[in-house]
């Protein structure tokens, strides 16, 4: 069982605070959901959990110990940050390959994650010409390749078809069934109020919100009234539809 | 052999841009060679000789560029976020771009001595020469010209970790080796100039040609201060590196 857990996490870039003392627990066995507008500090705290980006204050911890003193972080965290993170003349199986050498994981994974996400029939082909769900799927499939405990999601349903979005579901809820720790950035409210235990939301880089689905109440039209209310987006959402 | 190792070398066997950057390297010494004979150099003077061979020091601007490809192509594609997920101390990442990226420099820099050997010997054949191939200009030349690439392979890893936008650093590259930093030799003078990094690379794979009144640093320091240009990069690349932000 590895939880996630941010404590007082802060990043400043120059003047800018994109993330100001965020703590939260995504623990294990859960879908947890973490929401916010657009430029709201969802990447930038996902990249500091992942040591990608340095925090300015506090520090993000998985199963107690930071991302860069993981033993194996390949096989402990999964991660999908954005879709156009491949080299565009590497066929998705030598992608894979790559992944596999550097994080000490059986070549032979490579293509039981390409049969998982449905791209065993494209595993020969140079990611230049795969759709942008295609990229999405390979990245899934890359998060999954080390069969981690934890995954740490950014908008991994961006650019899935609708089949592709029910299969997410399934697969996340799937992930959780077997304990593992599960945190998903997204925007798809519908899609968090069918999937997630858990929630957070943030507004300009503050959590506003922190605890378990039910206590926002039922339905996606309860959920996204509380998102509104909550990231101070209500009167931009009624300027645009009236 | 360290995962960080595996992993370059897998990433290089599975594209094909760096082998193109790679090949062009022999190809100009060939027709750097054939160009020299036929704008009627003469094949019957040993220094003629020389001069073709080391065609093989020129070819290794591929290999300064084959080497930025390996960082700041990573910028580029956005697979750097890969590489420091699976390596989150970087320390590795840099120390194997290094060692590999060396010693693909040295194997490009070998074929470009062979295709210079063969193409030199061809010619001087074909013109009525005789080739020396065991003569010490051949190996003087044909060894400063395997340094350089070596070392500009690994400068090639320490601009790319320093300028991260590919086209900045290659544009960057090109602009010092055609205009930057000949203007500043002619500003510091013979004296100084010769401790840039160009004439230290000229000063190895032209140590035959060029008389010392040119004022060029013999072979072996030539060979130290490109090495120390070499250290010094990758020591930039290596600080510059560790804690830098990946958005």
């Amino acid at each position: 069982m590895t939880q996630v857990e941010v404590h007082g996490l802060t990043k400043k870039f120059g003047r800018v605070t994109a993330v100001r003392d965020m703590s939260f627990t995504a623990p294990a066995g859960k879908v947890t959901a973490f929401l916010g507008p657009n430029g709201s500090g969802k990447t930038t705290t996902l990249r500091m959990m992942l040591g990608l980006v340095r925090p300015t204050a506090g520090q993000a911890l998985i199963g107690g110990v930071p991302y860069q003193r993981l033993a194996h972080p390949r096989r402990q965290v999964g991660a999908l940050l954005e879709a156009t993170s491949f080299h565009p003349g590497r066929r998705a199986r030598d992608h894979l390959r790559v992944l596999a050498a550097a994080g000490g994981i059986a070549g032979c994974r490579g293509d039981e994650v390409l049969d998982q996400v449905d791209l065993a029939g494209h595993a020969e082909r140079r990611v230049r010409g795969f759709s942008l769900g295609m990229r999405q799927r390979l990245g899934i499939a890359a998060a999954l390749l080390g069969d981690p405990a934890v995954l740490l999601l950014d908008e991994p349903a961006n650019g899935l078809d609708p089949a592709g979005h029910a299969w997410l579901r399934a697969l996340l809820r799937r992930q959780a069934a077997e304990g593992h720790t599960v945190l998903v950035a997204t925007h798809l409210l519908s899609e968090v109020a069918q999937t997630a235990d858990h929630v957070l939301i943030v507004s300009a880089g503050q959590l506003r919100f922190a605890g378990p689905l039910r206590e926002i109440g039922a339905g996606d039209q309860a959920l996204e009234s509380a998102f509104l209310a909550l990231t101070g987006e209500a009167s931009y959402a009624s300027r645009d539809t009236g | 052999m360290p995962a960080a190792i595996r992993a370059e070398v897998r990433k290089l066997a599975t594209v094909r841009a760096p082998w193109l950057l790679l090949a062009a390297g022999p190809l100009v010494v060939l027709a750097g060679v054939t160009g020299l004979v036929q704008s009627g150099g003469n094949v019957h003077q040993p220094a003629t000789q020389d001069t073709a061979l080391a065609h093989v020091g020129l070819a290794a601007v591929f290999t300064l560029l084959f080497g930025i490809l390996a960082v700041a192509g990573e910028y580029r594609h956005g697979t750097i976020t890969d590489t420091f997920l699976s390596f989150p101390g970087r320390r590795a990442v840099v120390a194997a771009k290094l060692a590999v990226y060396g010693l693909t420099g040295a194997l490009a820099g070998v074929v470009s001595s062979l295709v210079a050997v063969a193409a030199t010997a061809a010619w001087w054949a074909a013109r009525g020469g005789s080739f020396q191939l065991s003569s010490t200009g051949t190996w003087r030349t044909l060894g400063g010209g395997l340094a350089v690439s070596i070392a500009f392979a690994l400068i090639g890893v320490g601009v790319g970790a320093l300028i991260r936008n590919l086209v900045a650093a290659v544009a960057a590259t090109l602009a010092w080796i055609a205009l930057v930093e000949g203007i500043a030799g002619q500003l510091l003078g013979s004296g100084l100039a010769r401790w840039l990094p160009l004439h230290a690379s000229e000063s190895l794979d032209r140590a035959t040609l060029t008389a010392p009144a040119a004022g060029l640093l013999p072979q072996w320091a030539g060979g130290v201060l490109l090495l120390g240009y070499a250290t010094a990069f990758a020591v930039a690349a290596m600080l510059t590196t560790l804690n830098r932000d990946v958005t």
